[in-house]
């Protein structure tokens, strides 16, 4: 309860900030729109079924890039962290697509890939793939060496001390990464969107400023990004608690 | 320090950093005054008036010292309406759009007499009339700007909606890459730029244009309201040398390849693509006649009215309050 209330009051006090920036700045709403002005033009656009149409469409996007770019990220991880040749081998390739800019490749991944749904997923795997594929194999590596020891003295095959230890001893580390990931989930739909769509928060925030010069519009699919990301962080946060102890 | 202490002076920064920028930038330089133009897209020598305006003093005869800045295309209009730039260059069919959603900007003087987007394709693939769209694959940047007015203003033209063509968006303006790969039959493009890209891939091309079944203004000077009114000698000024300027480069176009290329370093990469986007676009700066800057108030009223009928302006505005052809036409 404390908890909410406090997320209430810091919500509040944002709001109050950015409605005294606009009173003070004398803004117009062009510029930077008063919050009442976005909550009514978010109230017509839900209203209108234009802000789910686009909404529904990043949410698909998020999802499976998530799970797409996670689970490759992890088994590459695992593979990183239980094999110093493969890391030689691949962490240069790794690290080098991670520094080129996602937006200067996206759209001949568009081309590459149909520009269907396909690509966008690819292209927000993409994103979300470096900082899980990082933590997992950090947190491989942080294994115990007593406890795996001890493993290796009762037995147990490479297959089931990576199941019993490391995949457990790297849990929270890998949560870590899959927080990271699952925020850039989103920004990979958006930045997918720009490369090539036709629906999407992403082309909402296209339509709003280059199309209708809406800029309370634009607010309101800015503020959904966020409320989308603050909620599948929350779940990755429900999920980590579930299996890894404080 | 104390935590209310801290948050007095978190909420001071707050304050200051929100003071508005000062509202007129036009300062006296010397004998000068010391304006902004903002354009959209990049350095380019489709801008090369006001290079040669620059460069061979147009403007400091007009007693005016300008400073080009780039932005994306729907800033100009924003930074222009708030006083950020005195000037900026425009879609007139943005501006329509603009003024509706209460940007206060207007379209002081036109630059291209000719709608500058077409259609554009393999010349085997375009259809001779618009309702030859039916069916076709069509590739744009997006459900906005300029190209996506046209292409709607030619599908209504045909007896065509959106629902009768395939639409495949291209946000990153590479719809050429899309035509070339063959993911697309059609793309809208500038007719200045897009036909010139294919070409140069072996790509045999023609073009459906706007001009003769759906009159579309094209790009323009935009000024704000605040200066139009406080201002106006100044604001005509600009614009009279500007089109001065261009008229010299429509006369002599080594003139403005000459000025483009001091000011655009890219251009002597390709200096004979340079040349020939300059060529295409002076025809369009032309188009039945250059006209000095001068609005065509026939080709706005038929604008407005596809726009209003497409439904991207609602009438809540009238003509009037988004043009002021006095600027030129008094002069």
């Amino acid at each position: 309860m404390r908890r909410i209330g406090a997320g209430l009051a810091s919500l509040a006090v944002f709001l109050a900030l950015w409605k005294l920036a606009t009173v003070v700045g004398r803004y117009p709403d062009y510029i930077l729109p008063a919050p009442e002005v976005v909550g009514e033009r978010a109230w017509r656009a839900v209203d209108s079924g234009v802000l789910w149409e686009h909404t529904a469409v990043t949410l698909l996007e998020v999802v499976l890039g998530f799970a797409a770019g996670a689970t490759t990220a992890i088994v590459t991880g695992i593979a990183l962290g239980k094999s110093v040749l493969i890391e030689r081998v691949l962490s240069p390739y790794i690290v080098a697509a991670q520094a080129i800019p996602i937006l200067a490749l996206a759209p001949l991944l568009d081309i590459w890939f149909g520009g269907g749904l396909l690509a966008r997923v690819v292209i927000c795997a993409l994103i979300v793939f470096f900082p899980i594929a990082i933590a997992t194999m950090v947190g491989i590596r942080s294994v115990d060496p007593l406890l795996a020891e001890m493993l290796r003295s009762l037995g147990a095959s490479g297959p089931q001390q990576t199941r019993l230890l490391e995949i457990p001893s790297a849990l929270p580390v890998l949560f870590g990464g899959l927080r990271v990931g699952v925020t850039l989930a989103v920004i990979g739909a958006v930045v997918a969107e720009w490369a090539g769509a036709s629906a999407g928060l992403g082309v909402l925030i296209n339509i709003a400023n280059q199309g209708l010069f809406d800029t309370p519009l634009m607010f309101v699919a800015l503020a959904t990004l966020a409320i989308i990301g603050l909620a599948f962080y929350g779940l990755v946060v429900i999920v980590e608690r579930r299996f890894v102890s404080p | 320090m104390s935590t209310s202490r801290v948050l007095i002076a978190f909420i001071a920064l707050m304050l200051v950093a929100c003071q508005p920028g000062s509202a007129d930038h036009t300062q006296p330089v010397g004998d000068l005054r010391e304006v902004t133009l903002a354009l959209g897209y990049r350095p380019d020598v489709q801008f090369a008036p006001f290079y040669v305006a620059q460069r061979e003093g147009f403007y400091a005869d007009a007693g005016i010292d300008v400073t080009i800045e780039h932005h994306q295309a729907p800033d100009v209009q924003r930074l222009v309406a708030d006083g950020e730039a005195e000037f900026g260059v425009a879609d007139a069919t943005d501006v329509m759009i603009a003024r509706t959603a209460g940007i206060p900007i207007r379209y002081v003087s036109t630059l291209y007499q000719s709608f500058p987007v077409a259609l554009i394709g393999a010349a085997a693939d375009v259809p001779a009339e618009p309702s030859g769209l039916a069916d076709m694959t069509i590739g744009t940047p997006g459900r906005f700007g300029s190209s996506w007015h046209a292409l709607l203003a030619l599908l209504e033209a045909g007896g065509l909606t959106e629902d009768d063509v395939t639409i495949r968006e291209y946000p990153q303006f590479n719809q050429v890459d899309g035509l070339s790969n063959g993911d697309v039959e059609l793309v809208t493009g500038f007719r200045n730029n897009e036909p010139l890209r294919l070409e140069a891939r072996g790509i045999e091309v023609d073009l459906l244009t706007v001009d003769e079944v759906a009159p579309l203004p094209g790009p323009g000077m935009i000024v704000g309201d605040e200066l139009l009114g406080s201002d106006p000698d100044l604001v005509r000024a600009f614009v009279e040398a500007t089109a001065a300027a261009q008229a010299a480069v429509i006369a002599d176009p080594d003139l403005g390849f000459a000025a483009a290329e001091e000011a655009v370093s890219t251009i002597a990469e390709d200096p004979e693509v340079a040349r020939a986007v300059l060529e295409a676009t002076v025809e369009l700066w032309e188009g039945d006649g250059f006209a000095d800057g001068a609005i065509d108030l026939t080709t706005w009223e038929s604008g407005y009215a596809t726009l209003e009928r497409l439904g991207f302006i609602d009438g809540s505005v009238p003509l009037e309050e988004m043009i002021a052809p006095d600027v030129i036409n008094r002069s």
